[in-house]
């Protein structure tokens, strides 16, 4: 793979393996006993739900969403929609939703609703990166790794046109750099 | 059909101007007198008439009929006002009638000094004589009101208009009532306050941006209220407002305020300062600013033009 476009790294391996742990563990302790259905955000949350819920002892379910903006029927406005919805049900069950980058927040106003309207027991948020300088909405963040910092980051799930995914590390990204 | 209640403070000369606009508007008074007279002897003897007359208290004790005086009191005015528009002196008709579409409550005041200086005139009294007369019936007046119907007369709130006629003439104030009744009739009624029929309604937005933005909203299927409410945040000496700051949207589900500021950044800098002050002045309340490139980024994001122009 070419890393033309790569800056500094910005959160190491190591530090992102140490966070999940820690969130694991107040993970585990607040859902102690309770029903959990974890739900991933594809496609950013891909490794984060996959190293995060490897460090649950408490029984578990998986589930995913994919969301995205198509262009609509009759003009060129985009209509956010989902793309894959769950398969699982969460009816009075307690869901915590895991996303790789919050940012405004109208997107996971969106997912919330959805998921709202399905009557879970709970639900609360989990995040990777959290950018709140940006957000609008107001919106309760119960777990996040790190706060995102002002820079385009990719690695860990974060693409730039779909690449750099599967970086184990989050690193800057210049987008002015021609690609190889 | 439209029908007046006039409720006034003992020398504001609110019985002369009733007087002055039943003339004009050719219609009933319906008063203390017309009710004593003629509508509380059908249930009332000698005894319950003086105590009527004299206690406000009385007037929830029973009637024959096991309603009390207050309910066929009530019950009269509207069987009258259901046949009939009429002007209504006191009574208690601003609050009998407090929402009804075709009512217009009007209240007569004066100042302290005027009014004892009336009384002073009228029943040829000392100063002190009259201080104590209107003490006295302003006293009766609200607690008329406070005892029957729980309500308190002074509230600004009861009345569509309040004049004062210190500073108006009798035929002033009856034209003014007059005036304000005629527009009425002519006009859709009540003039607002109707509820707004299901369905969204239509918005008229200031700027692109905001319809833009409106738009971006709607594709997350988020409820938005457009400008629903405005933050007074400073105020001058005397409490007048004079900078007041109304969001541009409001998000229901999420309690959050939006603003946009698509425009240069000076004026930036006055509209954060706003948005301090209003955090500072009303605790709690969730706002937050989209700046001009982040507008940008959501409207590229969600295919819209992006709102080049300034606001």
């Amino acid at each position: 793979m070419s890393l033309s476009g790569l800056g500094k790294t910005i959160f190491t391996q190591e530090q992102i393996q140490q966070r999940i742990v820690e969130m694991g563990q107040e993970i585990n302790r607040d859902y102690q006993g309770k029903d959990l259905v974890i739900v991933g955000v594809l496609k950013g949350s891909l490794y984060f739900v996959a190293d995060l819920t490897r460090q649950l002892t408490i029984p578990i379910n998986i589930d995913f969403l994919s969301i995205g903006v198509r262009t609509g029927q009759t003009n060129k406005t985009g209509v956010v929609s989902f793309k894959k919805d769950l398969d699982i049900s969460i009816t009075d069950r307690h869901v915590l939703l895991v996303e790789d980058v919050i940012g405004t927040g109208l997107t996971l106003g969106y997912i919330c609703q959805h998921l709202e309207s399905a009557k879970p027991a709970s639900l609360k948020i989990c995040t990777l990166l959290d950018n709140p300088a940006e957000r609008l909405l107001n919106i309760n963040i119960a777990y996040r790794c790190f706060i995102m910092p002002d820079l385009y980051v990719v690695g860990y799930g974060l693409d730039h046109e779909g690449r750099y995914r599967n970086l184990p590390y989050i690193a800057e990204y210049h987008r002015g750099t021609q690609k190889v | 059909m439209l029908f007046i209640t006039i409720s006034r403070q003992t020398g504001s000369r609110g019985k002369e101007i009733a007087g002055l606009l039943a003339g004009k508007m050719e219609l009933p008074i319906i008063n203390r007198d017309l009710v004593m007279k003629e509508w509380f002897p059908e249930v009332a003897g000698k005894h319950e008439l003086h105590m009527l007359t004299e206690s406000s208290g009385f007037y929830l004790s029973r009637t024959p009929q096991g309603i009390t005086f207050a309910e066929y009191l009530e019950n009269k005015l509207r069987g009258f006002i259901n046949n009939q528009p009429a002007i209504i002196y006191g009574l208690g008709a601003q609050i009998i009638f407090a929402d009804h579409p075709a009512a217009l409550h009007v209240k007569i005041i004066a100042s302290p000094e005027v009014r004892t200086n009336r009384i002073m005139q009228a029943h040829n009294l000392e100063k002190k004589d009259a201080q104590r007369f209107l003490e006295i019936t302003d006293r009766k007046h609200k607690r008329y009101i406070s005892t029957i119907y729980g309500k308190d007369w002074s509230d600004p709130l009861l009345y569509h208009l309040t004049l004062n006629t210190d500073f108006l003439s009798n035929e002033e104030a009856a034209s003014l009532i007059y005036s304000l009744a005629q527009n009425r009739q002519i006009g859709s009624e009540p003039s607002a306050e109707l509820p707004e029929p299901a369905g969204k309604k239509t918005v008229v937005f200031k700027h692109p941006s905001e319809e833009e933005f409106a738009k971006i909203l709607d594709m997350n299927e988020l409820d938005w209220e457009y400008e629903p409410r405005t933050f007074p945040i400073k105020w001058d000496a005397e409490g007048n407002i004079t900078l007041a700051f109304s969001p541009d949207f409001y998000l229901p589900r999420f309690d959050t305020y939006i603003e946009l500021t698509t425009m240069n950044q000076k004026y930036v800098s006055e509209k954060k300062k706003k948005v301090e002050l209003l955090k500072k002045l009303y605790p709690g309340t969730n706002i937050n600013i989209v700046f001009k490139n982040d507008f940008q980024t959501l409207a590229k994001r969600f295919g819209l033009r992006g709102g080049t122009d300034n606001k």
